[in-house]
């Protein structure tokens, strides 16, 4: 613990000459109010101290996410994160002995019925039949031991607020904030949903997690165009399954020992990272971390994810053709977040598309008006692994993705072709300071940011590093990692052609 | 290699101090401690003596200051002719720059400080920001007072935002669970409410930057506006400084309080076809209520019980147990100053539409049929009374609650008193208010989906209206058509004000004809044309008029059945081009338009208000049927004192009409003596000196005579 604090100080000190004024002094303070631990079974616990008002926030960062899935069991680490709400053998039951029986008699008539449809040859309509109905008994004897919702109905009681995760293509977040005084009960809690999850109404949260499928894919122009977009873009790595909800057949297909077997791999401590935000004394909060996520099993890294996007070599296409109004989306691969040249990409991304003075905005939203929004963007769909550096333009009416597509062209060349001016790139680097101290504002997203920062890079300090990183990219390394990305067969385009595209209202500037 | 054992060591010391304390297995061994006393520090008020109000409250962990003007004023303050308008105006107010630097000169000016600079606003109000580092602080400061004070509307950015809310129209129909929140809305509103108006390409392309410049000076004055400021400054300098640029601006006219406006739907099933979704997004609505009323605490219990958080019966009920949704949501709503809604939504597969509908509809039931349980309520509280303190955990959101309740005029300590008026809540609290706040029996249900794959027809819930949201096509004919479906609640008791000023509903009604006569002089390019008139009304249509001028007179007959003028040189018809503008003109004569209130096609829409010579008069707009014509009128008397309408005929611009003075005829009050200006001109004088009230007519008064 003392050699993390000393370090803690160098990397201040280092802020501070770094840049000066006061801006540097406030994160050099900033770090004094935070501390690392990791604990024997290889959990990494932060704890950043903030004393306004008693309560604190968390975030729980898992190293797994999308990007961990295979065929066959697409969408499951999404499916998990909605199980880690249903409790253990001590949250959610009114009797653990005789439900883990009944559960058990539920995974093996599930497995004779999937079994029986994904027959190949000599399929059997009314086995089918009769072994579904003893599925769904088997369901209907384990629903008797359920306490709905108790976990998350003690968090609601002790006057949580914001309760969610996510499911991202690298990482899977669980967080909430509570008064400080509950801070013993969220221990428990927080290391009991990983300690020894309990998969109870799993096939009915399977039914949940379809609806997510039919509201944001299925149901969403833009959601279709994900799909379409991402799986053209990638042919080997997951990052290509889609959006990381999962296919529909192994949404209808996987089972409950499949997420057993996903966090058995996945959700070990040294594959994940918690981060603690608020008014939270760390000589007290210490012994109470041990003491209950002390208790998670020790257990190895998952081995890291072996496939790698080969490079691209033919441009690639995908046009859907609806009646809602066009978008247009064009990405362009590029390394991962922690090549040498992230922050060169940081760069172009804010350039082209942060705030009224970017690129895009002043070419095809305020001179041309050939577009309502125009950004180019990182991290599609995730960051972990070599991914997208993506455009999207969305036209106003009367205009098409063609033009969208000309006029970015057209900004992309320009980087290739001629040196940022000094004081555009000075503009982007002075907002990238400001933008960090305003992240630093709030609890919840503070706690988060660190988690994620540690998960990633293996240090949470990166968080102010990439600062400084993007204080030294200069003109020319914009040009040449702009020539080296932004290069018409590295491309795969996606977009919606409207089969009802509307006019320009009259009197519109064209 | 050191520092690794070393922090092994030091966790096993830990661990063996941990094991001194007992490990909780279950919830209930685990006992939380009182949560320690805290005071947040509350910003410091300032009312300058021009009304504004301001508020300081210092921040000092990050280098930061933030200010915001709030204003009052907002999208319910628009006529429905201009629905969009405030969108409009918040962007071009920041992207329109001042008088003296253009918003392009000032995106770089900041963007280059990182400073934040932006205009917003919604249903009640306005607001004018600033974020910036506290080092360009006083660079910065003079700026935002430039965009506050002196905005330029340049033309060539309310085209963008124009271009921008065109194109918010145009994609409005994408996606489905925005149009069940939008069509929900209007349901629970009524389509012409003011909380409710939806701009179309015809109400933007009618807007104008005199109507922003028009809504700036009407609303932006120091007794409608909240200043407050949050961050690493020091109280007593900003305070000096706040006052020294304030102090010396003049009150302005008092924005009007929240306007009336709820006409929600009829009860029933609307569907709305949405061909390219798996699945149904389901809603039920009907009006709620306001913040200031005393069953808002037994309502927020209600409201948690029945959807709050993971354990709410809603979550419980069609997503836990049955697994119909992913999202689902329900809540009476209270708004701080106008009646929220009662909404519950979900959305489910296409197959399960009906038994969704019917299980939802079963949990809005429950409500008034199940009381809650003892477990219920008490969970509803702890969970509220507990978390009460996220509501005041920043020094940002003890401003914000500041703020707020000085612009609803709210007492300053009540969210103070807040968690004890929650502790009173009782079962029987939350029974009687789910009983007299959810009606299960005056909901408007809407389906958006894709009927084809219910699992069973809509209709077997009985009638069903269908809802056409095809977006009128842009130009064309869309103004007309769009038009007369607006209006307010504001706009439709004003316009019984005036029938109450004119004689009253009973009176007006008993007119069938009216003869006015008296003098007219008209501007001419010639010089000034005085002349005698004689004018016939017949309701609702007909009319005769007889000019005598020193050339000779002139009579021009109007009718369903003809349209002549009778000059010295013989009898002519009227072109149908003119004709239009003639009918218009009948239309929206005042006896007619007191006439028809209540007639669908003629619709009402109160605007805002306008010093008119001394008086506060108030924008009262009229479709006439097709015929637009506007009134000023004093609120108090109901005294219309001023009139405008589009010119008929080839001359340009509009009329411009002043009521000058009034007279009664046996119960009717009528204008005697107006002025009437065009495009800022003098264009002529009228007088009635005589008027008969059902005069006899002679029967062919408005038939064409025979060719001779």
């Amino acid at each position: 613990m003392r050699a993390v604090r000393t370090r803690l100080w160098s990397v201040g000190a280092l802020l501070m000459l770094m840049t000066a004024t006061a801006f540097a002094q406030d994160l050099a303070s900033f770090e004094k109010r935070t501390s690392m631990r990791k604990l024997a079974n290889g959990l990494t616990v932060i704890i950043t101290e903030r004393h306004d008002a008693p309560v604190f926030s968390y975030a729980t960062v898992v190293n797994a996410g999308s990007a961990q899935e295979v065929p066959g069991i697409t969408g499951l680490a999404h499916m998990f994160e909605h199980m880690a709400f249903k409790g253990s053998d001590r949250v959610g039951t009114s009797d653990w002995p005789a439900e883990q029986k009944a559960l058990q008699r539920v995974e093996e008539a599930y497995a004779a019925y999937d079994k029986a449809t994904h027959a190949e040859t000599g399929r059997d309509e009314a086995k089918i039949k009769e072994l579904e109905k003893a599925w769904r008994d088997a369901i209907a004897e384990a629903d008797k031991f359920v306490v709905d919702n108790e976990f998350a109905t003690i968090i609601d009681r002790a006057g949580g607020v914001g309760m969610n995760a996510f499911t991202a293509s690298d990482l899977t977040a669980y967080f909430f904030s509570l008064p400080s005084n509950r801070f013993e009960l969220w221990a428990f809690l927080e290391s009991e949903r990983f300690r020894n999850p309990v998969f109870r109404q799993f096939y009915k949260e399977r039914d949940v997690v379809f609806e997510e499928r039919r509201m944001r894919i299925e149901s969403s122009p833009v959601g279709r165009l994900l799909e379409q977009f991402l799986s053209t873009a990638f042919m080997a790595h997951p990052y290509g399954f889609g959006t990381g909800i999962g296919w529909p057949s192994d949404l209808h297909s996987f089972s409950a020992t499949d997420a057993a077997n996903f966090a058995r791999k996945y959700y070990v401590p040294p594959n994940m990272v918690i981060a603690i935000v608020g008014d939270v004394s760390p000589t007290e909060a210490w012994p109470v971390i041990e003491k209950y996520f002390g208790r998670l099993p020790a257990a190895p890294q998952p081995d890291a994810l072996r496939t790698v996007e080969p490079p691209q070599t033919a441009e690639r296409i995908a046009i859907l053709r609806e009646g809602s109004q066009p978008i247009y989306l064009e990405g362009y691969h590029r390394p991962a977040v922690t090549h040498p040249d992230n922050a060169t990409y940081d760069v172009i991304s804010i350039l082209m598309s942060t705030g009224r003075t970017s690129r895009l905005y002043k070419s095809l939203v305020r001179d041309k008006k050939i577009a309502a929004q125009a950004s180019g963007f990182n991290g599609f769909p995730g960051e972990k692994y070599p991914h997208l550096f993506a455009f999207v333009g969305v036209t106003t009416p009367g205009h098409s993705n063609d033009e969208i597509s000309t006029a970015i062209g057209e900004e992309v060349e320009k980087l290739k072709k001629e040196d940022v001016p000094a004081d555009e790139l000075a503009s982007v680097k002075t907002r990238v300071k400001a933008g960090l101290i305003r992240q630093l504002d709030s609890n919840s997203g503070l706690a988060l940011q660190l988690a994620s920062y540690q998960t990633t890079f293996g240090d949470w300090r990166e968080l102010f590093r990439e600062v400084e990183r993007i204080d030294k990219v200069s003109a020319g390394d914009i040009r040449r990692v702009a020539n080296e990305t932004f290069v018409p067969s590295h491309r795969t385009i996606a977009k919606i052609e409207s089969t009802k595209a509307t006019a320009a209202p009259k009197g519109e500037t064209k | 290699m050191r520092s690794v054992r070393n922090f092994t060591l030091a966790c096993a010391s830990l661990m063996l101090i941990s094991s001194a304390f007992g490990q909780a297995t279950s919830v209930n061994d685990i006992k939380a401690p009182a949560l320690r006393a805290f005071s947040m520090p509350q910003p410091k008020r300032i009312q300058l003596s021009n009304g504004m109000v301001i508020f300081l409250q210092e921040d000092h962990e990050l280098p930061l200051v933030r200010g915001s003007a709030l204003i009052r004023g907002g999208s319910r303050d628009v006529p429905a002719a201009k629905a969009g308008l405030l969108n409009i105006y918040t962007q071009a107010w920041r992207t329109g720059g001042t008088t003296s630097k253009s918003g392009d000169e000032l995106d770089q000016f900041l963007e280059s400080r990182a400073a934040r600079m932006e205009t917003g606003g919604g249903v009640p109000s306005t607001t004018v920001s600033m974020d910036v580092l506290k080092n360009d602080f006083d660079t910065v400061f003079p700026i935002w007072l430039d965009v506050l004070r002196n905005p330029a509307f340049r033309q060539d950015k309310i085209d963008l935002a124009k271009t921008q809310a065109n194109t918010g129209i145009s994609r409005r129909n994408d996606e489905a669970g925005g149009i069940a929140t939008r069509e929900a809305t209007k349901l629970g509103y009524g389509a012409s409410s003011p909380y409710a108006l939806q701009a179309e390409y015809a109400t933007i392309g009618s807007i104008t930057r005199d109507d922003l410049v028009a809504f700036h000076k009407q609303f932006v004055h120091p007794n409608n506006i909240i200043v407050s400021f949050i961050g690493d400054f020091d109280s007593a300098k900003l305070e000096k400084k706040l006052k020294d640029t304030f102090s010396t601006w003049a009150r302005g006219p008092q924005a009007p309080k929240a306007p009336a406006g709820v006409t929600p739907a009829k009860p029933g099933t609307y569907f709305i076809a949405k061909e390219d979704v798996t699945q149904a997004n389901i809603a039920f609505v009907h009006p709620g209520t306001t913040r200031d009323n005393p069953d808002y605490y037994a309502l927020q219990v209600l409201n948690e019980v029945f959807s709050g958080g993971f354990s709410g019966r809603l979550m419980q009920s069609l997503r836990s147990q049955r697994g119909l949704t992913y999202g689902v949501g329900g809540t009476v709503g209270a708004n701080w100053d106008y009646p929220g809604l009662f909404r519950a939504s979900m959305a489910t597969k296409s197959g399960t539409t009906l038994e969704s509908i019917d299980a939802l509809r079963g949990e809005i039931t429950k409500l008034t049929t199940a009381p809650v349980t003892p477990a219920e309520l008490a969970l509803a509280k702890e969970s509220i009374l507990n978390a009460f303190v996220f509501t005041r955990d920043t020094r940002g959101k003890a401003l914000d609650q500041q703020v707020q309740l000085e612009f609803y005029g709210f007492p300053a300590d009540y969210f103070v008193k807040y968690p004890a008026q929650i502790e009173k809540v009782t079962a029987a609290d939350v029974e009687r208010v789910a009983k007299t706040y959810v009606h299960p029996d005056q909901l408007a249900l809407l389906v958006v989906g894709n009927e084809k794959d219910f699992e069973k027809p809509l209709s077997t819930l009985g009638s069903i209206t269908p809802i056409d949201i095809t977006i009128p096509e842009p130009g064309g004919s869309a103004q007309s058509k769009a038009a007369p479906a607006a209006g307010n609640a504001d706009g439709l008791a004003l316009a019984n004000k005036v029938a109450e000023f004119v004689g009253g509903k009973a009176k007006i009604d008993s007119i069938q004809s009216l003869r006015r006569v008296g003098t007219m002089k008209a501007v001419t390019p010639q010089g000034e044309m005085e002349m005698e008139t004689n004018s016939v009304m017949r309701y609702p249509d007909s009319q005769r008029v007889v000019m005598t001028t020193p050339m000779g007179a002139m009579t021009r007959v109007i009718s369903p059945g003809a349209a002549f003028m009778i000059t010295p040189m013989g009898t002519q018809d009227i072109p149908s081009s003119q004709r239009e503008s003639i009918a218009n003109d009948l239309k929206s004569e005042l006896i007619s338009i007191l006439k028809n209130i209540g007639n669908p096609k003629y619709v009402f829409t109160a605007g805002p208000a306008e010093k008119i010579g001394g008086v506060d008069a108030r924008l009262l707009e009229i479709n006439a049927d097709g015929a637009i014509v506007k009134w000023y009128v004093d609120p108090a008397t109901g005294k219309i004192v001023r009139g405008i309408s589009r010119a008929g005929g080839p001359m340009p611009g509009d009329a411009v009409t002043e009521y000058v003075e009034w007279k009664s005829f046996d119960g009717l009050t009528l204008p005697v003596a107006v002025t009437i200006t065009r495009n800022g001109e003098r264009a002529g004088e009228m007088h009635v000196t005589n008027v008969e009230l059902n005069p006899t007519i002679e029967p062919d008064a408005f038939t064409k005579p025979p060719a001779k």
